[in-house]
């Protein structure tokens, strides 16, 4: 049982699931959810992230329960505010976020990994010789050609991105729609950075926001996910719109074998490698000559004093 | 591969079922069998189920991997909620 515990979450992981008005409890080691009159069992451990509408009560119990699964809570506000807990926090090691931090405080490698967010994006290879300017626009147009294109295939007028922080109510269907799709995708681009030990802040196109990095790994899949399930959503003309989108998102994000991909992309993006990082945790003290170490030991018996 | 399971019924329709998969424990049938005569025993079993109830699983190219069918009025109920197939009980 505790080999299960220690097994990575991973690519196999259901990316979400979106309950509201509910009350949520332990039961069994898993989780139940009482809706009305309903009761439903949830594998959590299967799951990468629960998404909680308004109207859910949830005990302490069943959060633990959530923290020992690795399955990260996100409490989405009607207005899709959210706030996030996670549990166990992420991979038993830091070599990831080093990693990161390294690559995020030098110019140059940061330009590395910005061009090479960019040129995820677009199926052709582009030119070496593009400045950064020069790429952004190139990334500009292909945005607005993925709207225009979408708008056209389905029929749903389009007119600009608009968020109205304001007056959530205000907004027209798709904007809603897009709003909703890219908030299940932040939520669980965040759940896949969080569970290899990455950090969601330190962002490299996207800078200053507690979670710029979070936003930088979703840009890489909102042309193949979101937008396409917020337009094809919409086009449905379904009653609820909202739940609409998110079972086209499921589907967007299972055709796409999001899950799969997550971290190995991010980490081929971040140029990682390192095949032994499943390996059991350790712990060491930091030394300004020798790199590191050996930690759990009392050092005043070395005699070296 | 499928499963099928059937709860309180009659032993001529477990009968039917065993003819084309193993019943590999009491009601629990399994088997490999084509989508064309997958859907063929279901039909048979919207037809012939009577009471009780039949929960088929079969393997598809979605989130889950699986998807669920449901006839009469189970003991457990797999629902298909936002995309996803969930195990409702009372």
């Amino acid at each position: 049982m505790a080999r299960l515990r220690t097994l990575p979450k991973a690519r196999d992981n259901i990316s979400f699931l979106y309950f509201e008005h509910c009350r949520i409890e332990q039961e069994d080691r898993a989780i139940a959810i009482f809706q009305e009159k309903n009761k439903f069992l949830i594998p959590c451990a299967s799951i990468a992230t629960l998404l909680l509408g308004p109207g859910t009560n949830i005990t302490h119990a069943a959060i633990k329960t959530l923290a020992e699964s690795a399955c990260e809570i996100h409490w989405v506000g009607e207005d899709l505010l959210r706030f996030y807990a996670s549990g166990k926090g992420g991979s038993s090691n830091t070599e990831r976020l080093q990693h990161q931090v390294n690559l995020w405080a030098n110019s140059l490698d940061r330009l590395g990994v910005v061009r090479r967010m960019y040129e995820f994006r677009f199926d052709e290879q582009l030119p070496a010789d593009l400045t950064l300017q020069q790429i952004r626009g190139h990334e500009g147009v292909r945005v607005r050609t993925l709207y225009s294109q979408l708008s056209k295939q389905t029929g749903v007028e389009w007119k600009t991105r608009d968020y109205k922080q304001d007056d959530w109510h205000d907004a027209d269907d798709i904007n809603r729609a897009l709003s909703i799709a890219n908030s299940c995708l932040y939520a669980v681009c965040q759940s896949a950075i969080h569970s290899v030990g990455y950090s969601p802040a330190l962002g490299f196109i996207h800078t200053g926001k507690p979670l710029s990095f979070a936003y930088d790994v979703a840009d890489l899949y909102k042309a193949e996910t979101t937008i396409p399930a917020a337009f094809e959503a919409v086009a449905s003309n379904s009653i609820d719109l909202e739940t609409t989108v998110r079972r086209m998102c499921r589907e967007k994000f299972a055709s796409y074998r999001l899950m799969h991909r997550l971290v190995a992309d991010i980490d081929r993006l971040l140029q990682y490698g390192n095949p032994d990082d499943e390996a059991e945790p350790f712990c060491f003290l930091w030394d300004d000559r020798l790199t590191y170490v050996e930690g759990g030991k009392n050092w005043g018996d070395e005699g070296e004093l | 591969m499928i499963v099928i399971i059937l709860e309180n019924v009659r032993s001529s329709v477990r009968g039917e079922l065993s003819r084309w998969l193993f019943e590999v424990r009491a009601g629990v049938f399994t088997g490999r069998v084509s989508a064309l005569v997958r859907d063929e025993l279901w039909q048979l079993l919207s037809e012939k189920l009577g009471r009780g109830s039949a929960l088929m699983i079969y393997p598809t190219n979605n989130e889950q991997g699986f998807a669920a069918r449901s006839l009469g009025e189970p003991s457990r109920a797999v629902v298909d909620l936002e995309g996803l197939f969930l195990v409702q009980v009372k």
